[in-house]
């Protein structure tokens, strides 16, 4: 697989390490939210035969994370976008 | 011994002569020669034994498709098992051995299993050895063990060196045929980044093979002066014995060179194999197509082979399998073989068309709408029998056969993302389907374009449309023969075994059983009988299956469907999969190697504290001896660690591991 960096253009998938959802940016206020809210963060995962949106470290590259939407099924690419960017956008980081 | 069968022409190097042995008989060949055209040269049909009923085999194809003429490759670290004898170069002192024979390849002891037969149909392992359950891994296990497999392992070091490597390109064209020629050409000729890779050691693929003009000259010189075009231009690499063996993602595909496979020892510094991984921006599939036999009576005899592979050995090769040649075929291009055969002065004493009517062909007997019911000869064909058209039979006697069911195109890495073939009754053979990998394009005869004017064409407008290309080269003339063809896929007649697989001795009455207990999906079919399932992948056989289970369930061949393939399309060593690290062992170190109290010993003279150390296993035998019982200590730990969660309140499913821990 090749993964089309933001910043370093296209890359080979092996210098990347694989986290899974992207879900893990959006991680619960641990002063408000309750036990429910954090098992799900920490447990559940949604399995889609399809478009999903995942974490990749580019280990032996920039050191960055990315956010890959890939199709499960085709793995087909579609939007990489730097993690940082995405949370941001989610309003999580300065 | 002189070579009895070579005739003149082909693209061997006559000048020089090469010696070699096949089971310790010298025998001599040219430069250019394989191992199985070297053989056939000096008359040598009989080349290995078949994987279940050992019955005599020769050379079917001429090329990777090759699912009989098996052969153990070199000597000591070097030898190789399963070798295929049509696509291994011949050079200077190569020894060679048949394999799964004992103790002779003319007389083999398992040759039993064929008078056996009645009790080897398919399943027979899965029926047969249910009882005593026992009895299984102490008794029918090893011996079936034993008598499977082909050939065997060397059990010294290789002691060649296998490299990994990594290639980028515009445009990756598998397969040196017309269409790829062409492709490659109006790629390379607009600037783009071209690699073209065929697993042939001669560029040209079938061109080399037949007799066609292609422009002004033959298609085999055709083929010389456009490789050496390619070659001048700086853009294009070319790979020759170079197989593309899969498609992965993003356009990134596995190729397998071997660059000293055609050597007796690799040159100073060369690896024998390297992998290669390729990064395209498009590719195309120009695999030309594999032609098919058709199933009937003892269709397996040494000197029965593949009508264009017949061909291909008196054209490219300058060999005749056989004095007295006869052809059985549904398609016309069955007839090129009878007519390029007779041109060489070789005796072609019958076509026999199973097509009804239509012209005859001069010269030559040709017997329409006539089938070939059975064979004999033990260790080669002697004589076949035919069954006219107006069901009177006929013995002829013959020493080779050539059979032309039709031919099917290469789709195999066009499948590899999953994409099924499709059904094209035109050509009575399976295209490729739709949603192949992304940016793959099919060209030729891979894409059902039979003719070599349409291999031409469809080359290059491949090219065209995969770069959006203005300026293009001239298309050469060439022939343009639509594929004139009625499907026969075997001969109903008799009761004895028609071969369909030969690798892996399937049979029409294996596929009649599969029907009877109802394994009639193909994906069924295939398990049950293994068809298609040996090291060729069935690119011989497996539609001749299922076109069979059609016939028996009374489906059309499109709802019957295929199977389809995946990587490796043809077999890869694990030297190459290995990589240049073959030679290191991975270092296993116990607790007490050397690694920690390599640690230690860095410690102690920075003065590390007894505790430092404590963690670190000990080295004296005492101390290992007192290790023991904490070691079985820890395997009781888990026992106490689930007395203890069941003594404490039942934990919250969701933190399992913490609440035990806490507690």
């Amino acid at each position: 697989m090749i993964i089309h960096h933001p910043i370093l253009g296209p890359r080979d998938a092996q210098e990347f390490v694989y986290l899974g959802d992207a879900s893990l940016i959006d991680r619960p206020d641990g002063m408000t939210a309750g036990v429910d809210a954090f098992h799900d963060y920490l447990y559940n995962r949604t399995n889609p035969a399809g478009e999903h949106q995942e974490l990749w470290y580019h280990e032996q590259g920039d050191r960055s994370w990315l956010v890959v939407t890939r199709n499960t099924v085709t793995h087909e690419i579609t939007k990489v976008e730097l993690a940082r960017d995405v949370a941001r956008a989610r309003g999580r980081t300065k | 011994m002189t070579q009895s069968h070579r005739i003149e022409g082909g693209q061997i190097d006559r000048s020089k002569t090469l010696r070699f042995t096949f089971d310790g008989i010298p025998y001599q060949g040219h430069p250019g020669d394989t191992l199985a055209s070297a053989l056939l040269a000096n008359g040598v049909r009989l080349m290995g034994r078949s994987f279940k009923y050992h019955r005599p085999r020769g050379p079917l194809s001429a090329g990777s498709e090759e699912p009989n003429a098996l052969v153990e490759l070199r000597s000591g670290g070097r030898q190789e098992p399963n070798t295929r004898a049509t696509v291994a170069e011949l050079y200077e002192g190569l020894t060679a051995s048949s394999q799964n024979r004992w103790p002779s390849l003319r007389f083999d002891a398992m040759g039993i299993n064929d008078k056996l037969s009645t009790f080897f149909a398919a399943g027979f392992y899965y029926k047969t050895f249910m009882w005593p359950k026992s009895f299984w891994e102490k008794l029918y296990e090893p011996i079936i063990r034993r008598a499977a497999g082909l050939g065997s392992v060397t059990r010294e070091e290789d002691p060649d060196a296998y490299d990994k490597g990594f290639l980028h390109c515009d445009l990756l064209v598998i397969g040196a045929g017309p269409a790829g020629l062409m492709a490659a050409l109006t790629a390379g000729q607009a600037g783009k980044r071209v690699i073209l890779a065929d697993e042939d050691f001669r560029m040209g693929g079938r061109l080399n093979a037949e007799t066609f003009a292609v422009g002004d000259s033959q298609g085999a010189d055709w083929a010389t002066a456009t490789v050496a075009e390619l070659a001048s231009l700086p853009n294009v690499r070319l790979m020759t014995r170079t197989t593309v063996v899969g498609a992965f993602d993003h356009g990134i595909y596995s190729a397998v060179e071997r660059v000293s496979d055609h050597l007796p020892t690799p040159a100073k510094g060369k690896p024998r194999q390297v992998l290669w991984r390729i990064y395209t921006g498009k590719a195309i599939l120009a695999g030309g197509a594999t032609e098919r036999p058709i199933a009937f009576e003892n269709n397996d005899r040494p000197g029965i082979m593949l009508s264009g592979a017949l061909r291909a050995y008196a054209n490219r090769w300058g060999v005749k399998a056989g004095e007295r040649v006869a052809v059985f075929t549904n398609n016309d291009d069955g007839l090129r073989t009878a007519i390029d055969l007779q041109a060489k002065g070789i005796d072609v004493v019958a076509v026999i068309d199973s097509r009804d009517g239509g012209d005859l062909l001069p010269g030559i007997r040709h017997l329409r709408g006539a089938d070939v019911i059975d064979t004999s000869g033990k260790l080669g064909l002697t004589s076949i029998t035919v069954r006219q058209g107006n069901g009177r039979s006929e013995t002829i006697a013959l020493n080779a056969l050539g059979i032309s069911g039709g031919w099917n195109p290469n789709v195999n890495i066009h499948s590899h993302h999953r994409s099924r073939p499709v059904y094209d009754p035109t050509i009575a053979a399976f295209v490729p389907g739709q949603d192949g990998p992304p940016g793959l394009l099919v060209a030729g005869a891979a894409a059902g374009q039979m003719s070599t004017h349409a291999a031409l064409k469809t080359g290059r407008d491949a090219a065209i449309a995969a770069f959006d290309l203005t300026t293009v080269p001239d298309l050469p003339q060439a022939e343009d023969a639509p594929v004139k063809i009625t499907p026969l896929w075997h001969v109903a007649h008799g009761k004895g075994r028609a071969w369909i697989d030969q690798q892996n001795d399937v049979t029409v009455k294996d596929v009649q059983l599969a029907k009877q207990e109802n394994f009639t999906s193909v994906e069924h079919l295939k398990r049950y009988t293994t068809l298609g399932m040996a090291t060729d992948q069935g690119k011989t056989g497996n539609v001749i299956g299922l076109a069979v289970m059609a016939e028996l369930t009374g489906r059309s061949i499109p709802e019957t469907g295929t199977t389809i393939y995946r990587p490796p399309y043809t077999p890869v060593a694990l030297g190459p999969i290995t990589g240049p690290g073959n030679r290191a062992r991975p270092l296993s170190r116990s607790a007490t190697g050397s690694a920690p109290n390599g640690f230690r010993n860095r410690a102690k003279p920075n003065g590390g504290s007894p505790s430092t150390v404590r963690f670190l296993p000990q080295e004296s035998p005492s101390a290992s001896a007192t290790s023991r019982p904490s070691a079985r200590s820890t395997s009781k730990a888990p026992t106490r660690a689930l007395s203890l969660t069941g003594s404490t309140p039942t934990p919250s499913p969701r933190f399992p591991s913490a609440n035990a821990a806490t507690a």
